[in-house]
């Protein structure tokens, strides 16, 4: 048993800048992967749940079966499917960050569009009814009433699957985009230094995904001050 | 349940439907069109493609690529960027076909089942299969693997004719050579197979070389060419031209003095019966 | 292929790539090996997580404190990441006899064993103590004031409502851990997703073998998801509508 932490302090450039900033001659990067991704997963997420509970049989199930099925397969063949089709489809080159943001834009919005739904079910159905008696249509009801109070209902759900999401760009390392993972990967491959290289990006990604977490909890008691005590006891006693 | 069960069925077929097939272009047309030629190529096979020390990206089959690029460059007659994308022994057949690279020049050896799927430039190398040992190893070839672990990579001829030629091997396959090697060192494989010379880029980049031995004899021939989407005889002929130029002209002995050379790396002599085969593959003006 | 040309689309499919020769018995041999890898982790992790679930609620902090650190840890780091260290860099840090004896029962599937039921471990924690939690105190209470011990009223009342409480959120986690053991494939366990990358490596059909892969997986995750469904309506505890948070993927 012996270690060499001194492999870090010869490769932290590489693994920070490279790896997981995406700045550097490989492209990639895990942050440059994950904020679109999460950002544009959250607007498709919005529209898939929207669309999951419009009356409208022609809306209601696409969204369903959209679900269903990316829920019932694991990312790793989704990214590989897009990884095969993209270029099949579209006769472009795609470099490997585009198509591993394409899955994950896809994949994740079946997540969280299923945390979108239940936000907008949470909503108390008095606020539909009253949207409906101001004479709103449904698309405005939505976006003017129900969506925002929604949102406030579901950040904790939703960070914690952005989180999850920002754990899953690992993944865009088996299609050979240098993220983070690669990076440690290559280096580690070249030093045979795994258990060094993969526990350090372990804690990297832990602080990341930690702080998130942190500030996912500030935000819950920020966002609720008035409801944070008095509705939690009428939750419980109902039940 | 049996609703989402057939509808999402359903959505397979109309997602099968509409999947398939790049138009009918051809990659001359691709790469003038977008302005881009696409290599797919290893990391972490040196010395043909690796990420060196300086986390840069290079090697031999690069530098031959790039002789390939300039080749483009001056049929088109218009400046081409050069691109560099990962490709494994798994991935290779897929992203050429699938139209996400152009050429593949890596390790990829020339075999008559994969002439089915992609088209092969002239060989630009020989070399085949060994094994890769700790020193001291009781393996010295492939009559000694019977029983034991064997590490590969997914996809290379080497994990093909171990299934064939000895099942009672334990064949652990691995998708990347990365993951195969670092296996070896760690002690979870007994020995790692592939073709001599990448088993030799690996010893000559490993933190101890004196460590491992390259042994038994070529239990495969391997002679690797550049792969190229079928039937594309245009394409094909300007890489196979810039591969005899190169070879006519000198630059590619330069080049493997560069990467094989005695002084070089992994140096690994050119031998006369090869040189001699490399060359008369160079067709007269 | 003709119905494809008017789409200008060239794509040759051959189905039968999927089962002629040794083939047929790759797919089998990796439904066999993903179910063998799930189903063993899925044990170790629900141990896991009921053993650090139940510690995370009791009233010593030490306690609490060495399972939140273990479920905070392992729950936020990527399974990928889990499963490199596992798989590479623990042997660094083991003696040279236990490593002789790993090399030699597997080690692939054992380490994607221990990724996965660590990693998921934790996670199932998190489910478990959302089901606790959602246990009301009183009911504690009155357990241990008919005279039974805190370990009792765990073991004969907080801990089997609990359990029927969690039967969706339990459900989902155990499916990811299903769809999760597809990562495997990266340190070289022949499970469903490899065996599908192999039948494309060996005839160059991705397409047929990618559809093939996903429809398995489609087919063991819904129908999994709809016996547990029943198993909810059966175990739903008259009202009590509230769900236990849901848990993600």
């Amino acid at each position: 048993m012996s270690f060499d932490w001194g492999v870090i302090a010869g490769n932290w450039k590489f693994l920070i800048f490279q790896g997981f900033l995406g700045v550097g001659a490989f492209g990639g990067g895990t942050l440059r992967l994950a904020i679109p991704a999460i950002v544009l997963g959250f607007l498709l997420g919005v529209l898939i749940g929207v669309c999951r509970l419009s009356p409208r049989a022609w809306i209601h199930y696409p969204a369903v079966v959209y679900v269903e099925f990316f829920r019932g397969v694991p990312l790793v063949m989704v990214i590989f499917w897009f990884w095969f089709l993209i270029p099949q489809i579209t006769g472009q080159r795609l470099p490997e960050y585009a198509v591993a943001l394409t899955a994950f834009v896809v994949f994740e919005a079946a997540y969280l569009g299923e945390i979108v739904r239940a936000g907008i079910q949470s909503v108390p159905r008095g606020q539909i009814e009253a949207a409906t008696a101001t004479g709103l249509t449904h698309a405005q009801m939505m976006l003017q009433v129900i969506l925002p109070q929604a949102i406030r209902n579901m950040i904790p759900s939703l960070v914690t699957q952005f989180i999850v999401l920002f754990k899953d760009t690992s993944l865009a390392s088996i299609i050979g985009m240098m993220d983070l993972t690669k990076a440690a990967q290559t280096v580690s491959q070249r030093e045979i230094r795994p258990f060094e290289m993969f526990l350090f990006i372990a804690v990297v990604y832990w602080l990341c995904t930690y702080s998130m977490s942190r500030v996912s909890r500030w935000l819950e008691v920020r966002m609720t001050p008035e409801r944070a005590p008095a509705k939690r006891a009428a939750v419980r006693s109902a039940a | 349940m049996r609703k989402i069960v057939s509808l999402l069925l359903g959505g397979l077929v109309i997602l099968g439907l509409t999947a398939a097939g790049w138009a009918g272009e051809t990659t001359l047309d691709k790469i003038g069109r977008t302005g881009v030629f696409t290599v797919g190529t290893r990391t972490s096979s040196p010395p043909f493609g690796y990420i060196n020390k300086q986390n840069e990206w290079g090697g031999f089959s690069v530098d031959l690529a790039r002789l390939v690029h300039k080749a483009i460059e001056k049929r088109l007659n218009k400046s081409i960027k050069f691109e560099l994308k990962e490709s494994t022994p798994a991935t290779r057949i897929p992203l050429l076909s699938s139209g996400a690279v152009d050429l593949i020049a890596g390790t990829m050896t020339d075999t008559r089942p994969r002439r089915d799927s992609v088209d092969f430039s002239l060989t630009f190398f020989v070399t085949g299969a060994q094994f890769l040992v700790k020193e001291g190893s009781p393996i010295r070839g492939i009559q000694d693997i019977a029983g034991k672990r064997v590490g590969a990579q997914q996809g290379s001829t080497n994990e093909r004719i171990i299934r064939e030629r000895v099942p009672q091997a334990q064949l652990v396959v691995f998708p990347d050579q990365p993951a195969g090697f670092t296996a070896l060192v760690q002690g979870r494989v007994d020995t790692y197979t592939n073709d001599g010379i990448q088993l030799y880029g690996l010893k000559y980049k490993a933190p101890n070389p004196n460590e491992w031995k390259i042994v038994g004899d070529f239990y495969s021939y391997e002679p690797y060419g550049m792969a190229m989407r079928k039937n594309d005889s245009d394409f094909r002929a300007v890489v196979n031209n810039a591969l005899m130029e190169a070879l006519e002209g000198g630059e590619y002995f330069k080049s493997y003095d560069k990467w094989f050379g005695p002084r070089s790396e992994t140096p690994y002599p050119l031998s006369d019966t090869v040189k001699r085969f490399l060359m008369m593959q160079v067709v007269p003006k | 292929m003709s119905f494809f040309a008017f789409l200008g689309m060239q794509y040759d499919f051959q189905w039968s790539v999927l089962w002629t020769g040794e083939r047929g018995q790759w797919l089998l041999q990796g439904i066999l090996t993903t179910l063998r890898l799930s189903l063993t982790s899925w044990v170790i992790a629900c141990a896991l997580g009921i053993l650090s679930g139940a510690l995370r609620t009791v009233p010593w902090k030490p306690l609490r404190l060495l399972a939140a650190v273990y479920v905070e840890f392992f729950r936020n780091v990527p399974l990928l990441v889990w499963l490199f260290f596992w798989y590479f860099g623990v042997p660094q840090a083991l003696p040279r006899a236990a490593q002789d004896w790993l090399n030699h029962h597997g080690p692939e599937f054992w380490s994607a064993v221990a990724g996965l039921s660590v990693y998921h471990g934790a996670r199932i924690s998190e489910v478990i103590r959302a089901g606790i939690q959602s246990v009301p105190k009183t009911l504690l209470e009155a357990s241990v004031a008919t005279g039974l011990s805190v370990l009792q009223a765990y073991r004969l009342i907080v801990v089997p409502i609990a359990l029927r409480l969690i039967v969706p959120p339990a459900t989902n986690e155990s499916l990811n851990l299903l769809k999760n053991s597809s990562l495997a494939l990266t340190i070289g366990v022949a499970e469903l997703t490899f065996m599908t990358r192999q039948i494309e490596t060996y005839t160059a059909k991705a397409f047929e073998a990618l559809t093939a892969g996903t429809l398995i997986y489609l087919v063991l995750c819904l129908g999994i998801a709809s016996i547990m469904g029943q198993v909810e309506r059966r175990f739903r505890i008259p009202g009590l509508i509230a769900r236990a948070g849901r848990a993600e993927h």
